[in-house]
């Protein structure tokens, strides 16, 4: 067992990760390391090789793999430690971490940690999309990982279930490399991804969009050879008589993201059941003391952007071992009306506080309130609203409405 | 002649849907904004639609068999597969550094092809 | 044209526990099989299940090798290596109506031999999240993984020289006076002595050389596989009261070797034994049933569905129960075929093999190997090490540090090792099955590319046949680049 002590430590290396360690350094922390299970850091920034990252933040717009360099190039300058090809195998309350590599087992305690995991795509069984279990089925950004990194041709004749922005981009993508886009299914009314996507990706190319459709069943003894789709009641059954055919040797899958936290949920972290990400206050610490959260493995975020800003947050509590002293228990954020979820999930504290949250549905001109015990604290008019645009905004909590206990809906109504 | 075009406007996640009249030269009519950032987005759309191009080159002797590509400039909309056929045909030759040029005037559009990330020799 | 003393069509349990038993003799023994690898139709999609003997008849074929084989099969795991667990079923009555079928199995049981059968009352059932009437406790019902256990019979039996060859689909048969030419899509071999060991493919493979007379009936059995945070669902099988129908045994709730629950199977006779579809019907079926077993079964517990295809050789109408035919061909001296061999099929495969080996001894004179090599112990896998093993790997072999996949921390070392297994069998399920590798909850999201990537790297695949499962289910069309220097 090799031993070593940190002053922080960050699980991930993706863009949340980097975010975080350059800011717990920015902010005086002294041994920052980061561990990553790839040979390189970015994450699945390399394999995102279209531009639009980075526009809110630093105004102007890069591809993925620029916007991972300008962070590590950050984290370099900055003497971050790294440790690749190095997987986490557990942590505990004493902020004790168990990872291996090459090299051997390591024991490293750190004073604080960043958790910036990530995600992973949901699969097939998660749609329950039944038929035969033929070659042929990925899930998006695996594709996209064989398409731009490892220079792999996963399919000529290609239908994509699901209109997040991954499928979106892969749509143009393969279509770039010559293969046939038959179609984009969405179970939704609407598309799930950014509409500059659709735009962009679709239109642009005439590859058609089937929405309030779903892929009933799968062909294919060896190599996939067709799909059926059919269309979807308001119950999102499919609706009898509706079967339409598609021949194809490749059906991509991009049906969302679940945040990975099985290190999290073996710490004993909570986790909240929406965001499928960890519980935290709002200076994104954990329920588990000196553990803080970030990235998509906090909440699927839809902009780099905002993901990093979130980060650097994280980074810095955790560099600065913002942790109450004495653990509050604080109150709650409640989704109300119109909302799916809110990040973060309870404040400690008085002041200052960033939310982000996602709309139940799409709309138009809306308001958006935050309501303690029937009193508005807090309103704002929204142009318009859109599941897939994360909502941002700062809301001042009075010390007095943490003493009272009670906890914060937040609501959108039209 | 007129012709009539619908364009999504891409601005915000409204998404008008905005109709616009050009006489293939000129905006002759626009309706359907809700607000003044579509007009100008439409009129380019309408009138000369580019977009950034952003693809992979083949890596000769490197840590990755590919570096991700991107145009210096917004490619015409009609001209996108043109210029990613003769991408298809480039190879580079490892260490790749970001930024570094890979194709000059590509497709004759004055645009040059630069890559965008890093590949080191193995 | 190669000779052989015997040649077994089908590499599944029941071909691949033959060619096991045979490989302990002086002979040359085949095997030759359709798929990418052993166990890729009906033995890998079953319940996993080594049945007690309670289900079949006294003096049916069913009910001997079943309770044979269970005999044997606790040894024969020790040896090959391969897990097997005695976690016992309930067989439970939701009424007192169906307590009468308890008695009536149990009484089956004992007839055929089967020890340590009891019948419980609702209140001593041991199952926290199972409500019912009265159970029927089985104790020599056990687990095992399915494919492991036909991996380890067929690996170890190549260590002993039996020739397997895969993606080897027979496609004629000639009688000729001093035996058989068998065509195949790997050449033509000859052999005195042909065990049909092709399950649903039996008939297919008799009406090669003369006029079958029988049918099959395949009969679809489809599974929900469910995530292993589930796992604490149950500690036994729980089984429903038979249905009277079908010759099957009811949609059962199965713990796995690996962790995970088992739902199913259903029972749907289909015309194409080929038809493997999973079915939106069903799949709302079996969760439903199931949580009438157990309702605390979460909805979104599922990580993956399958169906495996019964071999019966009884229609629906004539009840769906056929016995198991192990013979020689009065027509066809030196054809041995095994038909209609379903469930038990898996827990009776070693008694049927000894039966096999006893019909060949009577044409082959059978002699003892006295260099007959045992399987290897078979290491932990690398998540059950402890950190002091862990690290003492690492230092020897620094591919023990990699981890390749994330949800059931597989080392590249590990992956490599089911690769370089002795059948020789090298798609992307070859390695699932042997070492779990991609069985986790994303299904292979994060170490697809890397196995990938070793197979290439490490093993000089072309990239155009790398495959999921099947001779023809090849993941990818080429490169996305390909420059020629010209």
């Amino acid at each position: 067992m090799i031993n070593q002590d940190v002053d922080v430590a960050v699980i991930g290396s993706g863009p949340a990760g980097l975010a975080a360690a350059v800011s717990a350094k920015q902010h005086g922390t002294g041994r920052v390391v980061i561990l990553d299970r790839n040979s390189w850091l970015g994450g699945i920034l390399p394999q995102c090789i279209h531009d639009g990252f980075g526009v809110e933040e630093t105004g102007e717009s890069m591809t993925g793999p620029e916007y991972a360099e300008k962070y590590i190039a950050m984290a370099e300058q900055q003497n971050i430690e790294v440790m690749n090809e190095t997987m986490v195998l557990q942590f505990d309350r004493k902020r004790e971490i168990i990872a291996v590599n090459k090299k051997g087992i390591y024991k490293i305690k750190a004073k604080s940690i960043v958790l910036a995991m990530g995600c992973r795509e949901k699969t097939r069984w998660s749609a329950m999309i039944p038929g035969d279990r033929p070659s042929g089925i990925f899930t998006a950004g695996v594709a996209q990982a064989f398409i731009n990194l490892y220079n792999l041709m996963p399919g000529k004749n290609v239908v994509i279930l699901g209109s997040g922005d991954v499928g979106l981009i892969m749509a143009r993508r393969l279509k770039f490399e010559g293969a046939n886009v038959l179609g984009v299914v969405e179970i939704l009314p609407y598309a799930s991804g950014l509409p500059r996507n659709v735009v962009q990706c679709l239109d642009d190319y005439d590859i058609p969009l089937f929405l309030n459709h779903t892929v009933t069943s799968i062909e294919g003894r060896n190599r996939l050879e067709q799909i059926t789709i059919a269309q979807v009641d308001k119950n999102m059954n499919p609706v009898l008589g509706t079967e339409k055919q598609i021949k194809c040797d490749t059906l991509l899958l991009s049906l969302g993201l679940i945040p990975e936290n099985e290190l999290s949920k073996n710490a004993d972290i909570e986790i909240d059941e929406i965001t499928g990400g960890p519980v935290v206050d709002q200076n994104l610490e954990t329920t588990l003391k000196g553990v803080f959260a970030c990235g998509n493995c906090l909440q699927v975020y839809d902009i780099v952007d905002m993901l990093a800003l979130d980060a650097k947050r994280a980074g810095k509590n955790a560099a600065k071992l913002t942790t109450t002293k004495k653990r509050k228990t604080g109150i709650q954020f409640v989704p109300g009306a119109g909302v799916r979820y809110v990040v973060p999930q309870k404040v400690t504290e008085g002041g200052t506080t960033q939310l982000t949250l996602r709309a139940e549905k799409p709309g138009e001109v809306s308001t958006l309130r935050v309501i303690v015990n029937d009193k508005e604290l807090f309103k704002k008019k929204l142009p318009w609203v859109n599941p897939a645009n994360m909502i941002k905004v700062d809301v001042d909590i009075p010390s007095e409405v943490i003493k009272s206990g009670q906890s914060l809906e937040v609501t959108i109504n039209d | 002649m007129t012709e009539e075009k619908e364009i999504t406007c891409i601005v915000c996640p409204i998404g008008c849907k905005i109709l616009v009249k050009t006489d293939g030269k000129h905006i002759k009519n626009l309706d359907g904004n809700k607000c003044k950032r579509g007009i100008d987005y439409a009129e380019h759309e309408a009138l000369d639609p580019r977009r950034m191009l952003t693809t992979s080159v083949f890596v000769d002797g490197g840590e990755w068999p590919l570096v991700s590509v991107k145009s210096t400039k917004p490619v015409p909309k009609e001209k996108i597969f043109n210029v990613l056929k003769e991408i298809r045909k480039t190879k580079v030759n490892a260490p790749v550094k970001s930024g570094q040029r890979i194709l000059n005037n590509v497709a004759n559009t004055d645009i040059n092809i630069v890559a965008t990330k890093i590949v080191k020799k193995l | 044209m190669k000779n052989f003393h015997v040649a077994i069509i089908g590499g599944g349990v029941i071909g691949s526990s033959i060619a096991w038993e045979l490989s302990k003799y002086k002979l040359d023994v085949v095997v030759f099989e359709k798929g990418s690898d052993v166990a890729s139709e009906t033995s890998k999609a079953n319940s996993g299940v080594i049945h007690s003997g309670i289900n079949s008849p006294p003096s049916s074929l069913k009910a001997r090798y079943c309770v044979e084989g269970n005999k044997i099969l606790q040894s024969l795991a020790n040896e090959l290596g391969f897990p097997l667990q005695w976690v016992g079923k309930y067989v439970i009555a939701k009424n007192e109506e169906e307590t009468k079928e308890l008695e009536r199995l149990k009484k089956v049981g004992i007839d055929n031999g089967v020890p340590g059968l009891e019948i419980k009352n609702g209140t001593e059932v041991t199952e926290p999240n199972v409500s019912c009437f009265a159970a029927l406790w089985v104790p020599t019902a056990g687990i095992v993984s399915p494919y492991k256990f036909t991996m380890a019979l067929a690996e170890n039996a190549a260590e002993n020289n039996v020739k397997f060859l895969l993606e080897a689909k027979v496609t004629n048969l000639k009688k000729q006076k001093d035996g058989f030419i068998i065509k195949t899509s790997k050449g033509d071999f000859q052999s005195p002595l042909i065990v049909n060991a092709a399950g649903l493919n039996c008939r297919e493979i008799v009406s090669m050389v003369e006029e079958p007379d029988f049918q099959v009936y395949p009969c679809r059995g489809e599974y929900l596989v469910l995530d292993k945070k589930h796992s604490s669902l149950l500690n036994s099988m729980i089984y429903p009261v038979p249905p009277k129908e079908l010759g099957v045994l009811g949609i059962h709730i199965t713990p796995t070797i690996e962790g995970n629950i088992l739902l199913g199977p259903s029972a749907e006779f289909i015309d194409n034994a080929e038809n493997k579809k999973t079915t939106r019907e069903m799949m709302k079926n079996l969760l439903n049933e199931a949580k009438e077993i157990i309702p605390a079964i979460p909805d979104k517990a599922v990580i993956n569905a399958y169906s495996g295809i019964r071999c019966k050789l009884a229609s629906p109408e004539d009840g769906g129960w056929a016995d198991y035919r192990i013979e020689e061909s009065k027509q066809t001296s030196g054809l041995i075929s095994l038909l209609g061999i379903e469930s038990p099929g898996l827990t009776g495969a070693p008694a049927i093999a000894k039966e096999v080996a006893r019909m060949i001894s009577q044409s082959i004179e059978l002699k003892s190997k006295d260099n007959f090599k045992f399987a290897r112990t078979k290491r932990k896998r690398f998540s059950e090490m402890s950190a002091k093993e862990q690290s003492d790997l690492i230092k020897k072999d620094e591919r023990w540090g990699r981890i390749v996949c994330r949800c059931e921390q597989i080392t590249e070392r590990e992956v490599i090792d089911a690769l370089s297994n002795p059948l020789g069998a090298k798609t992307l399920s070859s390695v699932k099955y042997r070492c779990r590798a991609g069985m986790g909850r994303c299904q292979g999201g994060f170490c697809t590319q890397h196995i990938v990537r070793i197979m290439e790297e490490q093993f000089n695949m072309d990239v155009k046949n790398i495959k999921l499962r099947s001779p023809d289910s090849n993941l990818f069309y080429g490169r996305t680049r390909e420059v020629r220097d010209d």
